[in-house]
C-alpha cells in the first residue's frame, strides 16, 4: 500500500509543474497582453511566482495538504470551494454512468460467454466493437437531437441534484450518464465475457457440475466470482476514463460539474483553477484504484492485501 | 502463414479496408472533395445537403463534405504521429529500464505510474491548456500520455527475455548492451507492441476529436472532425447532417482500427483471445 | 455369470469429439461393469479414453464432445434416459467424481467449508448448521485435524494431500454408490499418496461404495483393485481380475505395459537389462488405424489385424480380451 505514495508525490509534482510549463510568463498569460506591469507584478506576488521554484513547490504542497488549492484569478474565490460545490455533480454523473454500464455489461457479458460461438455472441462482439468506436461527445449530441429536441423526453441542459429531487434529478442525468457510460459498458462486457470463457475451461467448473449443481448456479456463483476479479481492475481503470469523459460530457450537456469548470477555466486562462481541478481529479482516481485493489482480494482470496 | 490467418479473419479484413479507404481519402482529398475546405461563402450559410453541397454547409458557408474529406488528413496526421512518438520513447524507456534494472528501473516505473495516474484525456487537456492549441502540440500531448503504456509492454517483454540463454550467448561473444537490446530482444516484443499500436491509434483519434471539440485541439479553421462537430453544436436543428457526418467519419475510422487490432491480436497472440 | 448385482454397467459407449481437424473417437465401443463395493481399475496411457469415459458416465463431456451411442446403467436405470434435471440429482449424490489436481478442482474463491456445505445442501434439505456439522464430521473421517477451523480455510491454504482428502470427503458426503477417481494421486508427492489412498479405501469400504480407479499407474492397481480394465485408443483391450491381468496377461498391449514396469534390482548389477519400451506411439484419435487399433505397435501382428477389429472373447471366468491371437 505504501508503494503508491511516491507515485502520488510525483502526481503532485506534475500538477504543480503545469503552471510552470506555460511558455512565457504565467502571470502575463493569465492576465492577458494588455495588463499593466503593476497588475502583472501583483499577480506574481499573489501567486508567489517571484520565489525560487522549490520554495514555491513546498508552499504549494503544504497548502494542498491543508485543503487550500489556491484562488481563482477571475472570481477570487478559493478554488477548493468551487470544487466542493461542483464535485457532487461530477460524482453523480460518473457514478450513474458506472452503474448503468455495469447493469448492461455484466448480464450481457455473461450471456455472451454462455452462448459462445453462436449468433448472439457475434452480435455481442459487433455491438461492443461499435460501442468502443463511437465518440462519446458525438453520441451525446445525437442523443440530444433525438431524445431531447425531437422527442422531448429529456431536458437538454440544466441540472437538479439527485438528493434534492430524485426523479427530476434523474431526468437530467439520464442522457449524460448513458452517453458517458456506453464506452465503459462495451469494454467491461467484453472483459466479463472473456474472463468467464477462460474460467469455464477450468477444472473447478467441471467439478461444480459433477457435484450436481444446476447450470445457473455454476455460472452465477462459481464462475462469476472468479471471473469478476480481473474485471474489477478494468472497472477501476475505466472509472478514470469516466472522470476524463465527464469533462466532455458535462460540456455537451452543460452540467455544472468539475469537468465543465475545468474547460471554462482553460478558456479564461484561470490557471490556479486548472491546476486545482486536475490535481483533484487525479487524487480521486488514485483513491478509486486503491479501493479496487482492496476489493480485489475479496474476489480472489489468493491475493493478500 | 500469419498473413493467411489474418485474411481468414473477415473482421480484420474489413478493418484493414476501412483504414485503407481513409488513407486513400486523405491522400487524394483534393480529387475527392468538391470545394475548398476553408473557403467561406456567406451566401450559403447553414444549408441542407444539395447537389452543390453534398452534406450541406456550416455557418460560414463552408462545404461540410469537403471539410470532412480534408479532415481525414488531420486525423491521420495526429494519430499516426502521436502514436509514433509514444512508441519511440516508450520503447526506448521500457527497454532501457527493463534491461538495466536497479534504481533506473524503479525511478522510471514510478514516473510511468505517475503519468498513468491521470486519466488520459485529463492529462492531455492539461498539457494542451499549458502549451496552447496547435496541431503539433496535440501530437506532443497525446504522445506523452501514451508513452507509459508502451514502456510497460516493452519492459515486461525485456524482463522476461533478458534471462534467456540467447542473451547470455550474445553477451559471451562480446556484444554490447544496446546491440543486444535492439537486435535480439526487441524483435521478440513485436507482437504485443503491434497490438498496442493499433489500440492507441484508435484511442488517439477519439482523443483528438474530443480535444478539438472542446476547443483545445486543432485550431480553427482547420477541418478537424472534432472542430466541425464543435461548430455544429449551435446548428443541430438547422442542419442535423452537420453533426451526423463527421461523427460517422470518426466512428468508422476508429472502428477500422479496432477491428484490425482485434484481428491482429488473434493472430499474433492467441493467448489474449 | 456374475452373481453380484451390477451397480454400474457401461455398454458399447461411443463418445466422439467433433473438432476442426476431424472427428476424434475418444471412446469407441467401451463396455464394462462395476459390482457393488468393488474396486475396478481402469488402466491406460494418456489418450486412451479413460477420463472421457468417466465424464461420459456423469454426462459432463465438454464441447466439442458428444456421447454418440451406448448405454450406461446405474442399478439398471439407463442414465441417458434421464432428464438433465434428474441427472443432476445423480451427480454428487449417487455417483461422485474426484479429479487429478485438487488445486484446480476446488474453487479458489470459496472456503472449503462453503464448498462442502454446498455439496450437501444441493441434494438434501438440511439446515446450514446441520450441513456444517456433517462437513466437520466428514473432514475428521478423512484424517484432517482441527476440522472446525479448516472449514474457514481457502483451498490455497491447504497442502496438496489435504486438498485431495477434502475432495474425497466432499465426494463421499452423501454415500454415493460409485466413486469415479480420476488419477487421484498422480499430482501428489509420493509420501502423501499412500495416506490419501488409505483414506479413500477405508471410507469406501465402510460405505460399500464402488470405486472406478482411473490411472496409468499399474502399481496402484496391483495393490488395491479387484478387477482391471485395460484401455487403448478408446477401446477396452483386456478385462479381468487383478490376478488374471498381472499373472496371465493376454493382450500384447497389457503384456507390454507390464514389461515396462521397472523392477528394482534388474537394471543394476552385472545383469543389466534395458528398460523395456513399447515401440511406436499412441495413434491420433482422429486417424485411428484400420482393424485393431494396436496393430502398428504389436509384435505379434498378423494380416487380419490390419483389416478387421477383433471380437471380444472370454478366455476364462471374467477374463476377456479383444485380440486376433485368440480368435
Amino acid at each position: 500500500m505504501l508503494y503508491f505514495l511516491p507515485t502520488l508525490f510525483l502526481v503532485a509534482v506534475m500538477s504543480f509543474m503545469l503552471l510552470h510549463l506555460i511558455p512565457g510568463d504565467p502571470a502575463v498569460v493569465m492576465l492577458g497582453e494588455d495588463a499593466s506591469p503593476e497588475q502583472v507584478a501583483m499577480t506574481r506576488k499573489v501567486l508567489g511566482l517571484d520565489k525560487p521554484l522549490p520554495v514555491q513547490f513546498v508552499t504549494w504542497l503544504s497548502n494542498v495538504f491543508k485543503g487550500d488549492f489556491g484562488q481563482s484569478i477571475h472570481t477570487k474565490r478559493p478554488v477548493m470551494q468551487s470544487i466542493k460545490e461542483r464535485f457532487p455533480v461530477t460524482l453523480t454523473l460518473t457514478t450513474l454512468a458506472m452503474l448503468f454500464s455495469l447493469l448492461i455489461a455484466v448480464p450481457s457479458g455473461i450471456m455472451a460467454s454462455v452462448y459462445h460461438n453462436t449468433r448472439k455472441d457475434y452480435l455481442f462482439m459487433a455491438g461492443t466493437n461499435l460501442g468502443v468506436s463511437i465518440p462519446g461527445f458525438w453520441l451525446g449530441l445525437m442523443a440530444l437531437v433525438v431524445f431531447s429536441v425531437q422527442l422531448g423526453w429529456f431536458p437538454s441542459t440544466g441540472y437538479v441534484a439527485v438528493w434534492e429531487d430524485f426523479w427530476q434529478g434523474l431526468r437530467y442525468m439520464v442522457l449524460p450518464s448513458i452517453t458517458l457510460g456506453l464506452f465503459m459498458a462495451a469494454v467491461v462486457a467484453r472483459m466479463i465475457r472473456s474472463s468467464m470463457l477462460e474460467v469455464n475451461r477450468l477444472e473447478y467448473i467441471t467439478h461444480a457440475r459433477a457435484k450436481g449443481l444446476s447450470e445457473w448456479k455454476v455460472v452465477l456463483k462459481h464462475a462469476l466470482k472468479n471471473a469478476f476479479a480481473p474485471t474489477l481492475t478494468t472497472v477501476g481503470i475505466q472509472y478514470g476514463r469516466l472522470l476524463g469523459g465527464a469533462v466532455v460530457t458535462e460540456t455537451v450537456f452543460s452540467l455544472p460539474g468539475i469537468g465543465k469548470y475545468l474547460v471554462v477555466s482553460i478558456y479564461m486562462r484561470d490557471y490556479p483553477v486548472v491546476q486545482g481541478c486536475i490535481l483533484f481529479i487525479a487524487l480521486i482516481y488514485a483513491v478509486i484504484n486503491l479501493v479496487v485493489d482492496i476489493l480485489y482480494s475479496y474476489f480472489d482470496p489468493r491475493i493478500e492485501y | 502463414m500469419a498473413i493467411k490467418r489474418l485474411l481468414i479473419n473477415k473482421m480484420g479484413l474489413i478493418g484493414a479496408l476501412i483504414i485503407l479507404a481513409i488513407v486513400l481519402t486523405a491522400i487524394f482529398a483534393p480529387l475527392i472533395a468538391t470545394h475548398e475546405p476553408l473557403k467561406i461563402d456567406m451566401l450559403h450559410q447553414v444549408e441542407l445537403p444539395s447537389d452543390q453541397f453534398w452534406f450541406g454547409t456550416d455557418e460560414y458557408g463552408r462545404d461540410i463534405y469537403s471539410r470532412v474529406i480534408y479532415g481525414s488528413r488531420i486525423t491521420l496526421y495526429i494519430s499516426i504521429l502521436s502514436v509514433a512518438v509514444a512508441t519511440l520513447f516508450g520503447v526506448l524507456i521500457g527497454a532501457v529500464s527493463g534491461y538495466f534494472g536497479g534504481w533506473i528501473d524503479t525511478i522510471v516505473m514510478r514516473l510511468m505510474d505517475a503519468v498513468m495516474s491521470f486519466p488520459a484525456i485529463l492529462l492531455a487537456i492539461g498539457i494542451m491548456a499549458v502549451l496552447g492549441g496547435n496541431l503539433n502540440n496535440v501530437v506532443i500531448a497525446l504522445g506523452f500520455v501514451y508513452i507509459p503504456r508502451f514502456a510497460r509492454i516493452v519492459r515486461g517483454s525485456v524482463l522476461s527475455l533478458k534471462g534467456k540463454e540467447f542473451v547470455e550467448a550474445a553477451l559471451a561473444t562480446g556484444k554490447g548492451d544496446f546491440y543486444i537490446i535492439f537486435r535480439h530482444i526487441l524483435p521478440n516484443c513485436m507482437a504485443p507492441l503491434i497490438v498496442q499500436i493499433t489500440a492507441s491509434l484508435a484511442y488517439a483519434i477519439l482523443a483528438e476529436s474530443a480535444l478539438s471539440f472542446l476547443g483545445l485541439g486543432a485550431p480553427p479553421p482547420a477541418p478537424s472532425w472534432g472542430n466541425i462537430l464543435s461548430d455544429a453544436r449551435n446548428f443541430m436543428l438547422d442542419n442535423v447532417w452537420m453533426t451526423v457526418f463527421p461523427g460517422i467519419a470518426i466512428t468508422l475510422t476508429v472502428l477500422g482500427f479496432n477491428l484490425l487490432g482485434d484481428a491482429l491480436r488473434d493472430v499474433l497472440d492467441p493467448r489474449l483471445r | 455369470m456374475n452373481p453380484m448385482p451390477q451397480i454400474l454397467e457401461i455398454e458399447d459407449l461411443q463418445t466422439h469429439f467433433y473438432t476442426r481437424q476431424g472427428i476424434a473417437k475418444a471412446v469407441c465401443g467401451v463396455s464394462f461393469h462395476v459390482s457393488e463395493g468393488e474396486i475396478l481399475g481402469v488402466v491406460g496411457e494418456s489418450g486412451s479414453g479413460k477420463s472421457v469415459t468417466a465424464l461420459s458416465i456423469l454426462r459432463l463431456v465438454p464441447f466439442p464432445g458428444k456421447i454418440v451411442s451406448g448405454e450406461i446403467r446405474l442399478k439398471g436405470q439407463n442414465l441417458f434416459d434421464l432428464t438433465p434435471s434428474d441427472m443432476r440429482q445423480i451427480r454428487g449424490d449417487r455417483i461422485s467424481m474426484i479429479f487429478q489436481e485438487p488445486m484446480i478442482s476446488l474453487n479458489p474463491a470459496f472456503t472449503i467449508g462453503d464448498q462442502l456445505i454446498e455439496a450437501l445442501r444441493v441434494h438434501r434439505k438440511i439446515s446450514r448448521r446441520e450441513a456444517r456439522d456433517r462437513a466437520v464430521e466428514m473432514l475428521g473421517q478423512v484424517d484432517i485435524s482441527n476440522p472446525e477451523m479448516r472449514l474457514e480455510d481457502y483451498p490455497h491454504q491447504l497442502s496438496g494431500g489435504m486438498r485431495q482428502r477434502v475432495m474425497i470427503a466432499e465426494a463421499l458426503l452423501l454415500n454415493p454408490n460409485v466413486l469415479l477417481a480420476d488419477e487421484p494421486t498422480t499430482a501428489l508427492d509420493v509420501t502423501v499418496q499412500a495416506q490419501v489412498l488409505d483414506v479413500m479405501y477405508r471410507l469406501t469400504q465402510d460405505m460399500g461404495t464402488a470405486i472406478v480407479l482411473i490411472t496409468h499407474n499399474l502399481g496402484l492397481v496391483a495393490e488395491s483393485a479387484d478387477r482391471v480394465v485395460v484401455m487403448y485408443a478408446g477401446r477396452v483391450v483386456e478385462e479381468g481380475t487383478v490376478t488374471d491381468i498381472f499373472q496371465d496377461a493376454l493382450h500384447p498391449y497389457t503384456q507390454g505395459l507390464l514389461k515396462s514396469i521397472p523392477i528394482p534390482g534388474h537394471s543394476l548389477g552385472r545383469q543389466r537389462e534395458e528398460l523395456y519400451e513399447m515401440k511406436g506411439m499412441i495413434p491420433s484419435l482422429q486417424r485411428l488405424p484400420e482393424g485393431c487399433s494396436f496393430h502398428p505397435r504389436c509384435s505379434f501382428v498378423k494380416e487380419i489385424c490390419s483389416q478387421t477389429p477383433p471380437p471380444r472373447k472370454e478366455m476364462g471366468p471374467m477374463h476377456f480380451t479383444q485380440c486376433w491371437l485368440y480368435s
